[in-house]
């Protein structure tokens, strides 16, 4: 088995995350999350997963092994914020050629190393293995540890090319490089107790930038930052650190368990969008680095700035109240952020009509029904059209999202915030909170949302693209009420695996004949891979009467 | 020497050179009687104060960087817009130069057009021979299809007649009696550009329809179908005009563009020099009587012509410059009320798409406050357009506004929460747009090239857009009308907004953490 199907394997046995540890032995070694479907739209590869992760190390070179596709397509794509160095953001690649692939790519690879080296010298060099040279067998990991012996510095094999996965895999695959090439090869100048780890924090728009203060304020100190605004060094010696931190995301939760168990780092998960998200996570650091010896009074310190920042900030939003007072907003993004800035716009006085829950784990849904009550619309995989419906019928006033779900929402002529990561402004922090509110005040409040909701004036209603949409829609639903049996069918046909086209009829009828009780046997009855459609299944066991298998059927037996 | 022949400098490069600085100060100190550099300094911050601003708008008598020309350029502007017509302004043949000069520097074309070079004795003693003379030699040389005749001041403070003048002209054999001389009295010491085309448009509609000067019959009003079409004076006249054509178009609309110079003031270059080219022609110009409809882009252009031509029987609409998503509604609304017809999918289309631009970019202009100098009409529309994009309008200053355009913006500003912060200042010049700059800040100036000072000494981002665009060339060439032309205004706006912002970051090492590829 090559080094880099072990390092697969190794990801996909991680016990920190959930989603895999609940797999079986078979479905581990098919692949994290889920599945491509050849044919539909699908995000990044494991190569742009890898880059993302690790491009916002500031003093490092990287150089892409490639034809042009991968790096001419994705260079310096990040608002990731640097304090010093910007060799980071220049666009190194070996942009192979024919006869590369003809001879192999790895003389060229050297070379283009030698040439950073020699015209750039930076810190450190990491090489990205893309789809060609990786399937021509280019080495990389052989040419770089020569490279390292040749000219004294690192240069860090980072293997992840495109087509062993998407996007997440690549970040953890990204994660494991740093552990195996680079966390540990240093020692820090000194240590702190009160040094930390931020792992998974991109520095985007330099919202770390924005909470850095506070640390500073507490005398913590970030050792390393993964990856925002990180320097080589930094994280070389970051196995040194008291605890650590894994902000928000699970992209690289293998480094955090990883740290832990090799150094002892304990972690903890945490964000700093939303007001109690961010006091919650200061407060952690502070329990954490006590515990590993930080003097007691942190604590306390801690929490007077805490109590602080949150009178600034709640003072900071209040002027809003009035302008948001029966505005309805509806929050669309992925996982930890739905429910965590869920306070803060509460406390400005809007009113939240729903949240998408795609990406949320369970407790992340028990969160949502706590702050918005159990008549929350949790949105989950939803076809365009419906959440259009959903969108109109609710009678939002705005949507808060990602870039993805825009066009429904500009489509349903609804006003819209992009808050997800490829955005101008940073809204980490307190201090992110209130410019939070207040690029939702302005987008709220700009009159050319008018022009959307309007038709044109020359439009009738016959005529009217938005109604007729709608009346489809409602047609629809109405001959599905009307018709019990058609409801059934069409409640039945909801998929519930998406990667093996499993629907809801075909579990419940599992469930019923069978008398199945846990997701295991789910997955033996079925074909449905109880991967990412997990939690969708234990909703559907905890829905259904928990029965034996029916008195006819036993009969029949 | 800087200078040496194998390398020629050019001036912005060689006079920096040693020897030319030591040149300029030595002049400065022997014989420029220098001030002291820190009382210059103080004078300089003193003229960016509140206390400068009152001494500053208390100005009676001087204007200081007007933002307007006079009414024979106008004249001129409308005058080529008909089928080989020559422009023959009547005085003085420096002014001419002017608004050749003016026109060509905008424009990139050549812009032909004569005077009848009126000099002492003409001004003693009448210019009715400077007439007489200049009709037939530009008759004879230039070979007009019809010669429009205008005035400066010089035979305006005289009082000469023109309708007299041309007759005795034709009597005396200059042209033909049966051709096509129409006129307007154009002074420049009364309003501005947009009053010389309003006059010279009218003149040469009140010729064609009212009995050419008693030559011939009145036209009796035949009603049609067609709807006429009047631009204004407009530095997009070239891109705007090939636009509206198409919106006619597409919408099966007969029309009659008046004063049509879209081609004379863009016409290719391919061997051929066309002195004339394209233009309304001089039938349609005629027939423009029986129309169903006139529109007007721009009602400050066409204050005398539209009331004018209501009087001959048919309905006349004025907008003012629109651009934006409702105010193009509007126009085409109109357009479709008058005739009939429906609006079609194609601009329905397009419609949407700037709505999507909007959408799509409204967060970055969101809050921005501009400043607004130009003509009247203008003014108007690109205030409408930027509250419509939730902008602030702060300063629209129109040196050639009147009270009744003040009026109208201050209730368009009324009916915006984004206007309550704006003001308008009709008949004001640069340096009172100086003042405010100063000290009422704003995000960005729009504004013709003259804003580019007002852009170095208060450091407000100006953006390009009206009369005269002199140092960025072929802006004139892409339309600003329309829901088409409206996006290349929101495009220009935005690559400003765009251009500030990496302007504000692009110090290596200290700033530039923001210089993003993606905005």
């Amino acid at each position: 088995m090559s080094s880099l199907s072990a390092a697969i394997q190794d990801v996909f046995n991680e016990p920190g995350c959930a989603k895999n540890a609940n797999k079986s032995e078979a479905e581990r070694k098919k692949g994290c999350t889920k599945q491509l479907q050849p044919g539909s739209a699908a995000g990044g590869c494991a190569f742009d997963g890898a880059k993302i992760a690790l491009q916002p190390f500031t003093d490092v070179a990287h150089l892409v092994h490639g034809p042009i596709a991968c790096e001419g397509n994705s260079w310096d794509n990040r608002g990731a914020a640097s304090s010093g160095a910007s060799i980071w953001r220049t666009g190194f690649t070996t942009d192979m050629n024919e006869t590369d692939i003809v001879f192999g790519g790895e003389k060229r690879l050297y070379h283009a190393i030698r040439e950073i080296v020699e015209k750039y010298n930076p810190t450190a060099i990491f090489v990205y293995q893309t789809c060609v040279p990786a399937m021509i067998g280019d080495d990389i990991n052989a040419v770089c540890k020569a490279a390292s012996q040749k000219f004294g510095k690192p240069v860090i094999p980072i293997n992840s090319p495109g087509f062993v996965g998407p996007k997440s895999l690549g970040s953890k695959l990204a994660g494991e490089a740093l552990l195996e090439h680079v966390i540990g090869t240093e020692e820090p100048d000194h240590t702190t107790p009160y040094d930390i780890n931020l792992i998974g924090e991109y520095n985007l728009s330099g919202e770390l930038w924005q909470v850095k203060p506070l640390f500073d304020e507490l005398g913590i100190r970030i050792l390393s930052c993964i990856s925002g605004d990180g320097k080589y060094r930094e994280v070389a010696s970051s196995h040194r650190a008291r605890a650590a931190m894994m902000v928000c995301s699970k992209a690289m939760i293998n480094v955090a368990r990883k740290m832990e168990e090799r150094y002892g780092i304990p972690f903890f998960e945490g964000s700093f969008y939303g007001i109690q998200d961010s006091s919650d996570s200061l407060r952690e650091i502070a329990r954490l680095l006590v515990e590993r010896g930080a003097p007691e009074d942190l604590i306390e310190r801690t929490e007077a700035v805490i109590a602080r920042e949150e009178a600034r900030v709640w003072a900071a939003i209040e002027p809003y109240k009035p302008r948001f007072s029966g505005k309805r907003a509806l929050l669309i993004t992925g996982g930890v952020k739905s429910w965590s800035v869920v306070a803060a716009l509460q406390e400005a006085g809007l009113e939240l009509i729903g949240t998408s829950v795609k990406k949320s784990t369970k407790e992340d849904k028990e969160r949502i029904k706590e702050r918005m009550g159990q008549d929350a619309h949790m949105i989950e995989d939803m076809k365009p059209r419906e959440m259009y419906k959903m969108l109109k019928d609710a009678k939002a006033d705005i949507m808060l999202s990602g870039g993805k779900s825009q066009f429904v929402a500009l489509k349903a002529a609804m006003p819209w915030l992009d808050i997800n990561q490829e955005r101008y402004h940073a809204y980490m922090g307190y201090v992110g909170m209130v410019k939070l509110v207040e690029e939702i005040d302005k987008a709220l409040f700009n009159p050319m949302w008018e022009q959307l909701r309007r038709s044109a004036p020359w439009d009738d209603t016959a005529n009217n693209r938005q109604l007729k949409a709608i009346a489809q829609t409602d047609a629809l639903a109405a001959e599905i009420a009307a018709d019990p049996a058609l409801a059934d069918t069409t409640r039945r046909a909801k998929k519930i695996c998406f990667c093996k086209e499993v629907n809801l009829g075909t579990i419940e009828d599992a469930i019923r004949s069978h008398g199945l009780t846990s997701i295991e046997a789910v997955r033996r009855h079925t074909d449905a891979v109880g991967g990412c459609c997990k939690r969708r299944i234990e909703d559907i066991l905890v829905a259904m009467p928990v029965s034996s298998p029916p008195a006819m059927l036993q009969a029949a037996e | 020497m800087a200078q040496n022949a194998e390398h020629v400098l050019d001036h912005f490069e060689l006079f920096r050179g040693p020897e030319y600085q030591q040149m300029l100060d030595n002049k400065k100190k022997m014989y420029e009687n220098p001030r002291d550099p820190a009382e210059v300094e103080r004078i300089r911050e003193w003229a960016k104060t509140p206390e400068y601003r009152e001494k500053n708008f208390a100005r009676e008598a001087l204007t200081v960087n007007p933002a307007k020309a006079c009414q024979p350029l106008g004249a001129v502007f409308a005058s080529v817009g008909f089928e080989g017509t020559l422009p023959f302004v009547h005085g003085s043949q420096g002014c001419v130069a002017y608004y050749r000069s003016h026109l060509s520097r905008h424009f990139k074309e050549p812009s032909s057009c004569v005077s009848s070079s009126m000099t002492e004795d003409a001004a003693v003693f009448g210019g009715l021979n400077n007439m007489i003379d200049g009709l037939a030699n530009s008759y004879n040389m230039y070979k007009p299809r019809m010669i429009a005749v205008s005035t400066t001041c010089m035979a305006e403070v005289i009082g000469d007649d023109l309708n007299a003048f041309i007759k005795t002209s034709k009597e005396k054999g200059s042209v033909p009696a049966e051709f096509d001389v129409p006129f307007a009295h154009t002074p420049a010491f009364v309003g501005s550009h947009v009053t010389g085309y309003d006059n010279a448009l009218k003149g040469i509609l009140e010729h064609f329809w009212d009995g050419k000067a008693g030559t011939t019959p009145k036209l009796e009003r035949t009603p049609n179908e067609k709807i006429n079409f009047i631009g204004g004076f407009d530095g997009y006249t070239v891109g705007n005009l090939r636009e509206i054509k198409r919106i006619f178009e597409l919408m099966g609309i007969q029309y009659t563009i008046l004063a049509d110079n879209s081609d004379v003031l863009d016409t290719p270059t391919d061997g051929e020099f066309r002195m004339y080219d394209g233009g309304t022609t001089l039938e349609d110009a005629a027939n423009a009587v029986h129309a169903k409809a006139t529109i007007s882009m721009q009602q400050w252009c066409t204050e005398k012509t539209l009331p004018f031509i209501s009087d001959h029987g048919h309905e006349v609409v004025a907008f003012n410059y629109p651009v934006g998503v409702s105010a193009t509604d509007e126009f085409l609304m109109a357009l479709s009320r008058i005739s009939g017809k429906d609006i079609p999918d194609k601009l329905a289309r397009e419609r949407g798409r700037l709505i999507d631009a909007m959408a799509d970019s409204n967060a970055h202009i969101h809050g921005k406050k501009f400043a607004i100098y130009g003509d009247p009409d203008l003014c108007y529309g690109l205030a409408a357009f930027l509250l419509e994009l939730g902008a602030e309008p702060i300063h629209v200053l129109s040196t050639n506004g009147n009270k009744a355009w003040e009026a109208k913006l201050r209730a368009l500003f009324a009916g915006s929460s984004f206007g309550q912060n704006c003001h308008a200042y009709p008949g004001r010049d640069l340096w009172h747009m100086r003042s405010l700059l100063f000290t009422e800040p704003v995000d960005f100036l729009i504004g013709n090239t003259y804003g580019k000072y007002l852009e170095r000494d208060t450091g407000t981002p100006l953006i390009r857009i009206g009369f005269p665009i002199f140092d960025r060339h072929h802006h004139h060439r892409y339309p600003v009308w329309g829901y088409q032309g409206s996006m290349n205004i929101l495009v220009k706006i935005l690559d400003a907004i765009f251009e500030d912002i990496d302007k504000k970051t692009n110090v290596a090492g200290k700033t530039d953490y923001s210089f993003d590829i993606i905005r």
